[in-house]
């Protein structure tokens, strides 16, 4: 129903759009004036004015219609004689008179729920004429509003533009609050979390072991259980395998990126640079799950297999190659951040450095490269934050086990693989455990968030030197 | 008639493409020694293009393409086997726009030493760098001042800078690109007095739209135009009695 009469509305404005831009120009040459907008601006004046207050209410009608039906129907079913307790039961009655509705029920029904689908059938079809007739009433009244407005030859233009503004207001109002509403999620949720466990045993703990709080209720811990969680959520082995992970990572990506970036920016001719940039590139493009079971199925058993070789015991699961493989991931973002960055520094001072008989390559170490160090710096923190967050090719082959180990032939976990770890499958949502994933997403999120302003703040301050 | 000082650099039937355009068209220049040479000429004429044969700048730009002889103290320096490195050593160039180094005052000055091996212990690097800001007439300003970055000079003391740089490995000959364009000309007047000093030492050509600036420093003057070197004489009598009209148009501001 919505969908139809999304569809008429559309249409009738676009119609109106037409109509709007030829009466303008007859009321122009009947009436010997001159119109104060274009007559294409009172057509998308109509347009504006049918479409958006009946599409407004459409949707408020839409988010209210289905709250409204099933508190009357809960009620009329409660004054028929159902029993419920609570709101779970309520529920549970109110989704077997909606499947009753439709057709897909097929349990007993019995007298009270046979009436109240009746009723529920009745509501339905007067909620939707009711829409239907309001919305077209809507659309008349302000059809007619705007068309006698176009009669007073009013300002179309800038009405338009008002509005248009305003459309963009709320396009990036919708953006911030998103941000604001997911940052409110996380952090009331990692409150619950520290509501239970101590902040302090989280952010210092060596141990991570949230499978130990398999505990019926949050709110009902007793003293031992307690006990027993205190030390199941130490975030230090966590920190340290994504920091190590990272760490490895950077030592792939940092040498490999900034020297072909530098090749790129300063030695490779323009017809090298057309071809090898966009095969780079195309690393950036390889979907992360694809570089993760890369390097689950063929670079860890890779290294196990040189490992026994030499006698030692790698595990096939290794912060070796999962660091190896995000490092390559990586290559691709330091590699064309610091060719930009290169490539933004004033031919002229390359010239100065030549024109006093220095070479290429000590013109790049000694004043291409300091010049441009600031925003390489940017790069490469902008590299870490990406690696810190990155997650599919550490859940692949990275391990889940929170190991805290330096050594990088062994497994080691992160924290992405352990949020991944603690929200798949069926799970309870006021157990510690399922909260502390929100706890592990707060941290991540303000470590990178400070990693990318520190990031920034380096590239822009480089910029402003050559401005 | 004065007597003509040695002629330093020589050019003979110089043609200098960029990709399938011709730039310059059969150049033969001489350079005297300690001596400045003004080039003049509407923009696009060839005269940057031709100080940057000198030392061989045009080697950074992949579609130049330069034939013809250069001979520096009778030397031809247009030559695949002649070593650019010690070239430049020998020709410093001062460019339109000042570009220090992002770097420290004292560093802007010891970077060519230091890449030539000039100035092994620190106390010899500190006499290069105070000499060469001395000869640029700069020391006074910025002796205090040393490790504060070049690129909070003013434009005029960075130009100077820019000189004190070119001068700090000792060259023979010192190429100017428009050195003052980018000045004002209290700052250009600087500049000026500091050429005329120098060139009791180096020999100098400087590529200059100023006519006035051309009378004031040079003692020769060439006048290019549309790649060819149309005139060449005494900056007296080119500006006084040029033999050709082009030129005559030229400097009395009929053209260009």
């Amino acid at each position: 129903m919505n969908f139809v009469l999304i569809f008429l509305i559309t249409i009738f404005s676009l119609s109106l759009f037409f109509y709007g831009r030829s009466k303008t120009k007859s009321i122009a040459i009947e009436k010997n004036i001159k119109l104060n907008a274009l007559p294409k601006f009172y057509g998308y004046y109509l347009v504006l004015w049918c479409s958006i207050p009946s599409l407004v209410f459409l949707l408020i009608w839409s988010l209210f219609e289905p709250v409204i039906v099933k508190s009357i129907i809960i009620e009329t079913a409660a004054n028929q004689g159902a029993i419920f307790n609570d709101k779970n039961e309520a529920n549970l009655i109110y989704e077997k008179i909606k499947a009753i509705h439709l057709g897909t029920y097929f349990g007993d029904i019995d007298n009270i729920l046979r009436e109240s689908a009746l009723a529920y059938a009745k509501f339905i079809n007067l909620f939707t004429n009711s829409k239907v007739v309001l919305i077209f009433a809507i659309v008349i009244v302000s059809v007619i509003y705007s068309l006698k407005k176009i009669n007073k030859n009013n300002k179309a233009r800038d009405d338009v533009e008002i509005i248009l503004k305003g459309l963009l207001f709320v396009s990036s109002l919708i953006a911030i609050l998103t941000t604001l509403g997911i940052i409110f999620s996380l952090l009331f949720e990692s409150i619950k979390f520290f509501s239970v466990i101590n902040i302090f045993d989280y952010l210092f703990g060596t141990n991570w072991s949230p499978q130990r709080a398999f505990v019926r209720d949050a709110s009902s811990i007793t003293a031992a259980e307690f006990e027993e969680l205190k030390d199941a959520f130490g975030f230090i082995p966590l920190i340290a395998g994504t920091t190590f992970i990272a760490f490895i990572a950077m030592l792939v990506a940092v040498p490999i990126g900034l020297f072909s970036g530098i090749y790129m920016a300063e030695y490779a001719s323009l017809k090298i640079r057309r071809i090898s940039k966009p095969i780079i590139e195309i690393l950036a493009g390889i979907p992360t799950v694809v570089y993760g079971f890369f390097a689950a199925l063929t670079v860890g058993p890779f290294f196990r297999q040189i490992g026994e070789n030499f006698g030692l015991t790698v595990s096939s699961e290794s912060a070796l190659a999962a660091g190896l493989i995000m490092g390559i991931m990586i290559i691709p973002y330091v590699s064309s951040l610091s060719d930009d960055v290169i490539n933004s520094v004033p031919q002229s001072l390359r010239d100065g450095s030549y024109a006093i008989g220095a070479t290429k390559s000590e013109t790049i170490k000694k004043v291409v490269i300091p010049a441009a160090l600031p925003g390489i710096i940017g790069s490469i923190l902008l590299a870490v934050s990406r690696a810190i967050g990155e997650t599919m090719i550490v859940v692949m082959a990275a391990g889940l086990a929170a190991n805290l180990t330096i050594n990088p032939l062994e497994s080691t976990t992160t924290i992405t693989t352990q949020i991944v770890m603690i929200l798949v499958g069926d799970q309870e949502f006021d157990s510690p455990k399922t909260q502390s994933a929100f706890a592990l997403g707060l941290t991540l999120f303000i470590a990178t968030l400070i990693l990318n302003y520190i990031a920034q703040r380096a590239v822009k301050k480089y910029r402003e030197k050559y401005d | 008639m004065e007597l003509m000082n040695n002629v330093k650099i020589k050019s003979k039937n110089l043609n200098v493409y960029y990709g399938e355009k011709q730039a310059l068209f059969d150049v033969n220049l001489d350079l005297n020694e300690k001596e400045v040479t003004a080039l003049i000429g509407p923009s696009g004429c060839g005269k940057s293009t031709f100080i940057r044969c000198i030392n061989r700048m045009n080697d950074v730009i992949d579609i130049c393409k330069v034939s013809g002889n250069i001979e520096i103290d009778g030397v031809e320096i247009n030559d695949k086997n002649l070593d650019v490195v010690s070239l430049r050593e020998r020709v410093g160039m001062v460019f339109q726009k000042p570009n220090p180094f992002p770097k420290s005052i004292y560093d802007n000055i010891s970077y060519g030493p230091k890449i030539h091996g000039k100035g092994e212990t620190k106390s010899e690097l500190d006499e290069i760098v105070e000499n060469s800001l001395k000869k640029a007439a700069l020391w006074e300003e910025v002796k205090d001042r040393l490790d504060e970055p070049g690129t909070g000079l003013s434009g005029g003391q960075q130009q100077r800078l820019c000189i004190a740089r070119a001068i700090s490995v000792n060259p023979e000959v010192i190429l100017m690109d428009e050195p003052c364009s980018a000045l004002d000309p209290i700052a250009t007047a600087k500049i000026e007095e500091l050429i005329d000093e120098l060139k009791k030492t180096y020999t100098i050509v400087i590529v200059t739209h100023s006519m006035a600036q051309a009378v004031r420093v040079s003692q020769k003057t060439g006048f290019f135009h549309l790649g060819k070197l149309i005139e060449v004489g005494k900056t007296e009598k080119i500006f006084k009695n040029p033999d050709n009209k082009m030129t005559q148009d030229y400097i009395t501001g009929r053209f260009g």
